[in-house]
């Protein structure tokens, strides 16, 4: 029996403009006071009409354009109808027939995954449900109600739950790069329902399982775990049901994070009708050749470009060129240091030190890197006392962190600290003799067996406190003791 | 003074001239109101105190030699489905009885800013879904030339309080004829604009790609006077047109009649048109004819399936648009209901009228899955062949001439009972409201039962002007629109149809 998930994902990203979608709230709602970000437009109040903010269509057509879509020539809002409390009018605007961009693809751990479209929507507001008084009681509120969300949905291209985590996290780079939404999926900002099945192949036979929508998803573990569940759940069902799907038996399913299980929300997916049609309210919209290759310049360079830059330009592994490059502003600092000298080495050498100590520094206290705590020059400078063998690379780990810390040149502090780098012959002639009077039982020893001169050379670098040239220390002790 | 007749601004000569106050003006139409709206029922909000607060302050700035608006003096009535706020705006509808909005329709607005002065709010169809306020959740409007009949509608109460001189001009909407039928019924001029003439910002919607504001008033002078106020481009309508505003009033007289090319539709001069009616309207033509025009017969062949074609687009948008109306956020609601669905179903089956329930069902109906393209689809394309039939008609002519409204007021009930007899009445004016262009409809004449008939001058889109000057024209060499009504001569005997 061969096995192959198949798995499609919906990803919404509310986009961080400062209105709303279709009025001039402001788009503000994570901690804000209930209802307090509301007019007639996004409380659906009678004879109120929608606007379409121009910098959300821009956005939802340069993140598509990121995407590798095509944009329409003319796109339309549609309404999406369906009762629920917090819609306030009693439909969505969206787009379905013409969405703003289509036909993309973007590279997931070395596979293509097709990306159906990239579409503008609204959001709802939030319905909060609670008991007081013994009563239960669903409060709403709009804030969140028009608010800018692009859809990106993806085709059912992803082949695991590793995949669809990866795809997640480089769409969420991109969203980043791109500065259009924080794309935060604890906090809601990217939302994510993935759509699954399983197609078994077993004795020459081919078989589909029913779909599914799995809803509720609120983090990126949450995500994989979900679809890993619900690859397993289908499994079993298929072996002891042997159903397969069709028209009518998609399911919606919730993800319960508590229980690590998806559970049944609502059954035959194929009949809910949302009689969408062409917005009335708001005419076409269609953006010129000259309006989209604006929109396409305001594009950065983008994760995948940067990566290969990195490798062909700065020497970089692919390991530390795809670290330094996750966070955009971490790579922009990254670079304006680099950019100070022309030289694979130093590239390298300021890549080691942003990953081995900066970063291993920031993870410990949890902070941001800051820009200006970064001075190119001091890399510099510390880069050629390293070349000139006067601060070990071991020092200089130590070092850029007190210099990040406390703005001052990491050389001065290793001179200071007495940290500079003894590479003159005569002193560290003193010094082994030194080492050679207090220790004959590791004399006797390296006599007898020279792969233990590490110890002989150990002890000098206590003795100079870290401060002898290694390399330096072992030839003249290997020198004097011959 | 008798302030019936007098044009808008013959009126603020008066008052500029101190002649007359602003209050004094409000009072005379408040008087009228008290005395003879009973039996017309226009109105269904009577705003006495903010028209005498408003006049007073006209009146204080007048005094003191301030510069006052436009429209200062100017009294007007507003349909009840515009919102203005604080005061109420129900839409003639149970689901917003007692409903006192936030905020205020533009188009409203734009009028308050210039100093016209808003006296009440008057009766219509609910959501202004039918053409003769028999739909009202509140009460019917009487025709003022015969009390037994329909005013027309939506805007009938509109219509009904400008033909009975209860104020200067009015507000309505016309989205398959709410404007120009109850105008031609009741025997006064009304203007259905452009598309997107006028912001429908503040206006309940009904078909939001249909639905056009419009005024009201007994000559044409006053509409070119208003129209001027309330078109332009709004900010918060996505589909009005960022066109100037021509100077309508300016350029009432610049029409030469001499060589005009008016064209007679064929379709509009038969079945179902009432010969007394097709008479009269034919006699309108002749008279341009007798002035120098010449008439010019022509075919908009796919007439015939407007009414279809509206049917089945407006409602599909009726039935977005009155989603909203849930009893959760305004309106009236139920209460407690044991879930959310009887609390939809409960709200929505108590308050919302039969017309509205039956137009929410068939445009639910039309845009369902498998039936989409069969209704919504097929009737959009409909849609693009009657505009284009317009657009290529006025080609050959310069003005299309043609009645509003197959006949003349029909018993208060003889439709009531019959939606589909109700929809027929519109077949000479839906056809416009689907391609989006303006036209025009002003008094003619009377049939034997002294009931009034109205004709329409159609033109292309944003030629308000050249119809308007038209119109206008013909108002100078007839004086139907001077007529008053029974009610307004204080005949109370003839109203009644005695």
């Amino acid at each position: 029996m061969k096995i192959t998930p198949i798995i499609g994902l919906e990803v919404h990203v509310e986009l961080k403009t400062k209105s709303k979608m279709f009025c001039s709230c402001s788009a503000e709602h994570f901690h804000v006071d209930p209802n307090t970000h509301t007019c007639p437009t996004c409380l659906g109040l009678p004879g109120a009409l929608p606007v379409p903010n121009k910098t959300a269509c821009e956005w939802c057509i340069k993140l598509g354009l990121a995407l590798g879509c095509t944009p329409n020539e003319s796109s339309f809002f549609e309404r999406k109808n369906y009762f629920y409390p917090d819609l306030a009018k009693g439909y969505q605007l969206t787009q379905y027939e013409k969405p703003f961009v289509i036909n993309g693809k973007i590279t997931v751990d070395g596979q293509e995954i097709r990306i159906n479209r990239a579409h503008m929507e609204e959001d709802t507001g939030k319905s909060v449900h609670i008991i007081q008084n013994g009563e239960e009681l669903t409060l709403i509120d709009y804030n969140r109600c028009g608010v800018p969300l692009v859809e990106i949905v993806s085709e059912p291209d992803i082949t695991s739950a590793q995949m669809a985590k990866n795809y997640l996290l480089k769409i969420q780079q991109i969203i980043r790069y791109l500065g259009i939404s924080d794309a935060d999926i604890e906090k809601g900002s990217m939302r994510c329902e993935p759509t699954i099945n399983l197609k078994i192949e077993d004795n020459n036979q081919t078989f589909y399982t029913p779909l599914a929508e799995i809803k509720n998803v609120a983090s990126l573990t949450g995500v994989q775990s979900a679809i890993d569940f619900e690859l397993n759940r289908q499994l079993e069902e298929f072996k002891q049901t042997g159903e397969v799907k069709s028209k009518t038996n998609k399911t919606t399913r919730g993800w319960d994070a508590d229980k690590n299980q998806t559970f049944l929300q609502r059954e035959k997916e194929g009949s809910a009708d949302y009689r969408y049609f062409p917005e009335p309210d708001i005419p076409h919209i269609e953006f010129t050749r000259s309006e989209i290759e604006a929109i396409k310049s305001t594009i950065p360079e983008l994760p995948d470009e940067k990566v290969a830059r990195y490798l062909n330009d700065f020497g970089l592994s692919d390991y530390d060129a795809k670290t330094i490059t996750a966070d955009k502003d971490f790579a922009q600092i990254y670079e304006s240091v680099v950019n100070l000298k022309v030289d694979q080495s130093f590239a390298k050498f300021v890549a080691n030190l942003f990953l081995g100590s900066i970063k291993t520094h920031l993870n410990e206290t949890g902070e941001e890197l800051n820009k200006n705590k970064i001075n190119p020059k001091y890399f510099l400078n510390l880069f050629e006392s390293v070349q000139k063998s006067e601060i070990s690379a071991t020092v200089a780990k130590q070092v850029i962190i007190d210099s990040y810390q406390i703005g001052q040149d990491p050389v001065e502090i290793a001179k200071n600290n007495g940290l500079i780098q003894v590479s003159d012959t005569g002193t560290i002639e003193k010094l082994v003799q030194e080492v050679i009077a207090s220790n004959p039982k590791a004399v006797e020893d390296y006599k007898k067996n020279p792969m233990s001169i590490g110890f002989l050379v150990g002890q000098l670098m206590k003795l100079s406190k870290g401060s002898a040239n290694p390399q330096l220390a072992k030839e003249v002790l290997e020198k004097l003791l011959s | 003074m008798d302030l019936k007749n007098l044009t808008i601004t013959q009126i603020q000569e008066l008052l500029f001239s101190k002649k007359i106050t602003a209050v004094e003006i409000v009072n005379f139409y408040l008087e009228r109101i008290k005395k003879i709206d009973s039996q017309i029922k226009a109105f269904i909000t009577v705003t006495e105190k903010e028209a005498l607060k408003k006049a007073k302050v006209i009146d204080e700035k007048i005094k003191k030699g301030e510069s006052v608006g436009k429209l200062a003096g100017a009294v007007m009535a507003v349909k009840d489905i515009f919102l203005t706020k604080d005061i109420k705006s129900t839409a003639s509808s149970q689901v917003l009885k007692g409903y006192i909005p936030q905020y205020s329709s533009t188009v409203y607005q734009k009028l308050i800013d210039e100093d016209a002065i808003i006296i009440g709010k008057t009766n219509t169809d609910p959501f202004a879904f039918g053409g003769s306020t028999e739909n009202s959740g509140f009460f019917t409007t009487k025709n003022p030339w015969n009390l037994s009949k329909v005013p027309g509608g939506s805007s009938g109460g509109s219509a009904a309080a400008v033909a009975a001189d209860l104020c200067q001009f009015a507000l309505g909407t016309d989205t398959g004829g709410s404007i120009r039928q109850p105008a031609s019924l009741c025997g006064i001029s009304g203007l259905k604009p452009t598309y997107g003439l006028n912001s429908r910002f503040g206006i309940t919607a009904m078909a939001s790609s249909f639905d056009c504001p419009g005024v009201f008033a007994k000559n044409i002078a006053d509409l070119a006077l208003v129209t001027q106020i309330t078109a332009g481009v709004d900010s918060k309508d996505a589909t009005t047109v960022d066109n100037p505003v021509p100077d309508y009033s300016k350029l009432l007289k610049d029409v030469n009649l001499k060589g005009l090319k008016i064209g007679l539709p064929k379709e509009y001069f038969s079945d179902p048109i009432n010969s007394e009616v097709k008479d009269k309207v034919m006699l309108a033509a002749k008279e341009f004819e007798k002035k120098g025009a010449t008439l010019v017969d022509i075919s908009l062949p796919s007439t015939n399936l407007g009414i279809a074609v509206y049917y089945v687009l407006v409602p599909s948008e009726i039935s977005a648009n009155m989603a909203r109306y849930d009893g959760i956020r305004f309106g009236q609601n139920t209460g407690n209901n044991p879930d959310i669905i009887s609390y939809y179903m409960n709200t929505r089956g108590k308050y919302m009228e039969a017309e509205v329930k039956r137009r929410i069902i068939i445009g639910t109906y039309a845009l369902s899955s498998g039936y989409y393209d069969a209704y919504y689809t097929k009737a959009s394309k409909v849609r693009t062949l009657i505009k284009n039939e317009f657009v290529d008609a006025l080609k050959n002519v310069d003005i299309i001439l043609a009645p509003v409204s197959p006949t003349t007021a029909w018993d208060i009930g003889a439709k009531a009972n019959d939606p589909l007899q109700m929809y027929l009445a519109d077949a000479f004016s839906v056809c416009i409201n689907v391609a989006g262009i303006p036209s025009v409809a002003l008094p003619c004449g009377f049939d034997s039962q002294n009931l009034p008939i109205g004709f329409q001058l159609i033109g292309n889109f944003f030629e308000e002007s050249k119809i308007l000057s038209v119109a206008h024209q013909y108002q100078q060499f007839t004086d139907y629109h001077l007529k008053e009504t029974p009610l307004s001569r204080g005949d109370a005997r003839r109203a009644e149809g005695f």
